[in-house]
This record gives C-alpha cells, sequence and structure tokens, in this order.
C-alpha cells in the first residue's frame, strides 16, 4: 500500500461526513447572502445579488467591529503564547512532591469559553469585582471597572488567554519531553547560561507546537462568540463589539439574514486568509525545518 | 548559592501561577455559598462569610433552611439541569470515542508520511474549523427542521464531530512530528502500514492519543452555541444551554455558581487524571 492510498483510506470518508454536513449550511448561507429575507407581512426573499456585500463594507460599523475582532485576537495570541510558555516552564519544574499542582494550573482549560466569560464578568465588574474588593481593603469607597471601554479588548483577551493558556502548555510540555536530556548534559558541559540553554536547546524543538497553536488560536479567537457573549455581550455600548458579535446582532436581533450572511462570508474569507497566511509565510518553513 | 536563588524564584512564579490560575474561579464560584445579600454587599466579600450550601440543593429542586430559619427555596430550573447533566455526559462520551477512533490514523498520517496533495487533502479537512458558528447557526437549524432533528441528541453529536474532529487532528499532527523515526526501522523489520501503526505507534503515542479523547471530551462538554439553538427547552438539553437560564431568564447568581460548579466537575477530574498522565509520558526514544 502507498502512501497516498493508506492517506486517503483515512481521510475519504472523514472528508464526506464534513462535506455532507457543512456543505448544506455553507449554500444555504450563500444563497441567502444574495437575497433579502423580510418577516413582515410573511417570510419572503428577494434576490438582490451583490447588493448585500456591498452594503456590509459601506457599513462603517463592520469596519469597526472588523478592527475590534483583529485587535482581540492579536491580544489573545500574544498573552496565550507568553502564559502557555511560562506555564510550561514552571509545569515542567515541578518535581517529585510538588506535582500536585500541575493538575491545579492545568485547570482553567477545562472550564468552557461560556462558563469563562461568566466568571471574568464577576471578576471584572466594578459593582462586584475584584479590583474594587482588593483597593476597600486600603478603605477606598470608589470602584475599579475592568471591563471600562477603553480596555475592555485587553481584558477580554486577558481571559481568553487564561482559559487557552493551559492547553498549549501542555502540548508544549509533551514536546519538551521530547527534547532528548543528552543535549541538557552538552549543554551543562559547554558551560552556556540558563538563558542560553533555553534559546538554544529548550525552544528550537517547540516552534513547530507554537506555529499550529498561533493558528488555532488565531481562528478560535476570531470565531469566538460565547465567551464575550456572556462576559460583555459586546459592551460597554459597543466597544468590545467584534464581528462575530455584530453578526449575531444583525442577524438574530435585527433579523437582517441576507445582511448577516453575506457578512459571515467576510469573516469566513478573514479567517482563511489570516491562516493561509501564516501558512505561506510561517509554517511551510518549519515543516521544511522539522 | 546559585540552587538556592534559584528555588526561590521557583516558588515565587509557581505562586503568581496559582494565583492567576485559581482567583478568577474562586471569585465566581464563591457566590455559590453565600446568599443573595451577600452577594449584593458593598463592598464585594472577599470570602463568604456563613458558608453555606442552599444553591446546590436549589438547583436540584430542593427547599434548604439556612441556620437562621430563613427558607431557601428550590429552582423551577431543577429539571433541566438534571436532564442537562445527563446529556451532556451522553453527547460527550459519545462524541470522544468516535472523535479519538478518527482523529489519531489522520493526524498520523498528515504529520509522518508523505504523498501528493497532502496540503490540499489536509487544508479541506480543516476548513471546516473555520466556520464561525454564529454564521452557519440558521442554515444548520432549516437543515433540522427538514431532518426532524432539532431537539435531539443525534443532531447535536453530529454537529459537535465536525467542530472537534478538526481541530483535534490540527493539534495532534505537531504531537505525532515529534515521535522518533521509527516508521524505517519498522520497515527494514518488512511490517506493513498497518501493522506498524497499530502495534508500534499506537503504544508509542498513548499519551498523545488520551490527550486528543480529553481535548475531545472537553469540546463537545464545552459547546454552548449549538446546543443553545437547537436543544434549549427540549429533553436534549444539555448542561450549559439549562444553566443559561440562571444568567439570562431568572439572572440569579448563586444558583449560577453552583451549576457553574457542579459542571466543572467532571473535566477537572479528567485535568486531574490527566496530570497523572504527564509524569509516565516519557516516551521511548530508541536513540536516547
Amino acid at each position: 500500500m502507498s502512501n497516498l492510498q493508506f492517506a486517503l483510506l483515512v481521510t475519504v470518508p472523514v472528508l464526506c461526513f464534513l462535506v455532507i454536513v457543512v456543505a448544506y449550511p455553507l449554500g444555504y448561507a450563500l444563497w441567502v447572502s444574495f437575497h433579502e429575507v423580510s418577516f413582515f407581512g410573511g417570510y419572503s426573499t428577494e434576490w438582490v445579488g451583490l447588493d448585500n456585500y456591498v452594503a456590509v463594507l459601506e457599513d462603517g460599523d463592520f469596519w469597526r467591529s472588523a478592527l475590534l475582532s483583529v485587535r482581540f485576537t492579536v491580544e489573545s495570541v500574544i498573552f496565550t503564547m507568553l502564559i502557555g510558555l511560562g506555564l510550561a516552564l514552571i509545569l515542567r519544574d515541578l518535581r517529585g512532591r510538588w506535582v500536585w499542582l500541575r493538575a491545579i494550573l492545568i485547570l482553567p482549560w477545562a472550564v468552557s469559553p461560556y462558563g469563562t466569560g461568566i466568571l471574568f464578568a464577576f471578576l471584572g465588574r466594578g459593582q462586584s469585582g475584584i479590583g474594587t474588593a482588593f483597593i476597600s481593603l486600603f478603605g477606598s469607597e470608589e470602584t475599579i471597572n475592568l471591563i471600562a471601554a477603553n480596555i475592555v479588548v485587553e481584558y477580554l483577551a486577558l481571559g481568553n488567554a487564561w482559559n487557552l493558556a493551559p492547553l498549549l502548555a501542555f502540548f508544549l510540555l509533551a514536546s519538551m519531553m521530547t527534547t532528548p536530556s543528552r543535549l541538557y548534559d552538552l549543554a551543562a558541559i559547554d558551560q552556556i547560561n540558563r538563558f542560553e540553554v533555553f534559546l538554544h536547546v529548550t525552544l528550537p524543538p517547540l516552534r513547530f507546537t507554537f506555529f499550529v497553536f498561533t493558528c488555532i488560536i488565531t481562528v478560535l479567537s476570531l470565531k469566538q462568540f460565547d465567551y464575550i457573549f456572556t462576559e460583555t455581550q459586546g459592551g460597554p455600548g459597543n466597544a468590545s463589539s467584534v464581528l462575530t458579535y455584530q453578526l449575531y446582532k444583525i442577524s438574530f436581533v435585527n433579523l437582517e439574514l441576507g445582511l448577516g450572511a453575506a457578512m459571515s462570508f467576510y469573516l469566513l474569507f478573514l479567517i482563511l486568509a489570516v491562516t493561509l497566511g501564516l501558512y505561506f509565510f510561517w509554517g511551510r518553513r518549519e515543516a521544511r525545518n522539522a | 548559592m546559585r540552587e538556592k536563588r534559584w528555588t526561590i524564584w521557583m516558588t515565587l512564579s509557581v505562586i503568581v501561577a496559582l494565583l492567576w490560575t485559581l482567583v478568577p474561579m474562586y471569585w465566581t464560584l464563591k457566590y455559590a455559598f453565600e446568599t443573595h445579600s451577600e452577594i449584593a454587599a458593598f463592598p464585594p466579600l472577599i470570602f463568604p462569610p456563613n458558608p453555606q450550601v442552599a444553591a446546590f440543593f436549589n438547583i436540584f429542586g430542593h427547599d434548604y433552611t439556612l441556620a437562621s430559619g430563613q427558607v431557601v427555596k428550590g429552582s423551577g430550573q431543577a429539571q433541566q439541569i438534571m436532564l442537562g447533566l445527563r446529556n451532556s455526559l451522553i453527547v460527550a462520551i459519545v462524541v470522544t470515542i468516535i472523535t479519538t477512533l478518527v482523529v489519531v490514523p489522520l493526524s498520523y498520517v498528515y504529520a509522518r508520511l508523505e504523498f501528493r496533495f497532502k496540503t490540499a487533502l489536509l487544508m479541506a479537512v480543516l476548513l471546516s474549523v473555520s466556520l464561525p458558528p454564529v454564521s452557519t447557526l440558521i442554515p444548520f437549524y432549516s437543515l433540522y427542521v427538514q431532518l426532524d432533528l432539532v431537539g435531539t441528541l443525534t443532531g447535536l453529536i453530529i454537529i459537535t464531530l465536525t467542530i472537534t474532529i478538526p481541530i483535534v487532528t490540527w493539534m495532534l499532527i505537531g504531537f505525532f512530528r515529534n515521535l522518533p523515526p521509527i516508521e524505517n526501522l519498522a520497515r527494514i523489520d518488512g511490517f506493513s502500514k498497518a501493522y506498524t501503526f497499530i502495534r508500534i505507534i499506537v503504544p508509542m503515542a498513548w499519551s498523545g492519543i488520551l490527550v486528543a479523547a480529553v481535548i475531545a471530551f472537553l469540546f463537545s462538554w464545552n459547546e454552548y452555541v449549538y446546543a443553545q439553538v437547537l436543544v434549549t427547552g427540549s429533553r436534549a438539553v444539555t448542561l450549559p444551554a439549562a444553566m443559561s437560564g440562571f444568567l439570562f431568564q431568572v439572572p440569579n447568581p448563586e444558583h449560577l455558581a453552583a451549576s457553574l460548579t457542579i459542571s466543572l466537575l467532571p473535566p477537572f477530574f479528567i485535568a486531574f487524571f490527566l496530570q497523572r498522565h504527564i509524569v509516565e509520558m516519557n516516551l521511548s526514544d530508541p536513540v536516547r
């Protein structure tokens, strides 16, 4: 059996399943995006060609939320990478009788995005939040609101990283364990310092994992909805109304299904473009090096 | 001396990491042990003054008498919560089994073998990850109405699989790439591909496979958006959808916190089990 045959044997059934399940909704969304759907005076649809696509591009709110999505995603990726690497190093060095602490450090990963949203909503709000409780210890009557318009996106990204970093840390740890320990022995012989060991021995085998997770976290953050929905509902005002939330508002609150469908294709293009970009500029190089 | 300084830094960073991990969870989950007025107190209380467990009885439909003699009524959502617990478990277990069986050979093939159309085929599998749930919700709903799958566990399992299969494949590829190049040795010994995979690769990658199963379980256990639209209010309601009643229909922080606590228990047991496994995760490197 050739490699290709073996690959097709395991791929084709999965692909068929995915195509059958996903193709209809995708086709339906495409059809809707070329129509204007109205519910007043009975359900009716009217062919409008590319009008919806043009309307989305002319909508200032669309560009605003696209920018918010990008900001949320970039920050999520950066926070998750830094925190994930930090956690992985700590997990690696927890040995002996402290090993059980590992179980605690990977807990946030078990919390749903939905639950994370609830946790960080109560944690950040001025009325119930930890900031207010903390300064009240020093006798202050002020409230500290972390879900304020100017920092809400950063706060959301931090919560997202809280949720996702342990997963990355876990995979980084798995990769670290595959680094042969004799490399560390060699480094000790060469008497290079701790930072150099980290840079030249620990880090290189992790690069592919970093690439994969940059992609995964980018995609998850761009399409993140439940977390933002339970934490801020796009607020305060529309300060955290990212693309997915804007989409929800247009499709489910305003019931402009055609417009919503057109917008969701722009979101899909954005996700695909970013992942393909990451693959061509980074992933291919890593794949060759490995 | 140098070693000693290292230990201090290590201790400090462990403490920071523990605070970072636990404080966000503690802050909301403590509501489960407080009364309504304690939750509303200003400034917010850092520790529950009189911890009690009324909320845990309430969400399962039982009244609870506080030490002060005050009776806290059971919640009207109790039936949904219990159904939700059962259904979430069923969906998560079925999804985990199917995903693991499918994903392990799939990610192995893309991590280790060279063949034509590799990138194109992989992209095709991964494509469905990039579909945002908000944009496929309405089409899925109308499809499910026609197929009579709204309010069924089967329907939810099918949708969840379209999320778990690609994403777990994606994560596992990196893991398989790091295994030592054992296939060449197996080929020299004259083993077939399927035999090499089942008898050599799978036992070697055991820990990675467990991780894959756990990730599939968590994605399924935590899925909210589709559940909210497809099964809320039906006999097939799942726990996150049932819980959302405490958030939106009747805002009730202590019940929300109690049900959130319960929804975290199964994943926590799994995380604990997984941690024990990392210790043994010493890949048998023949070169080492």
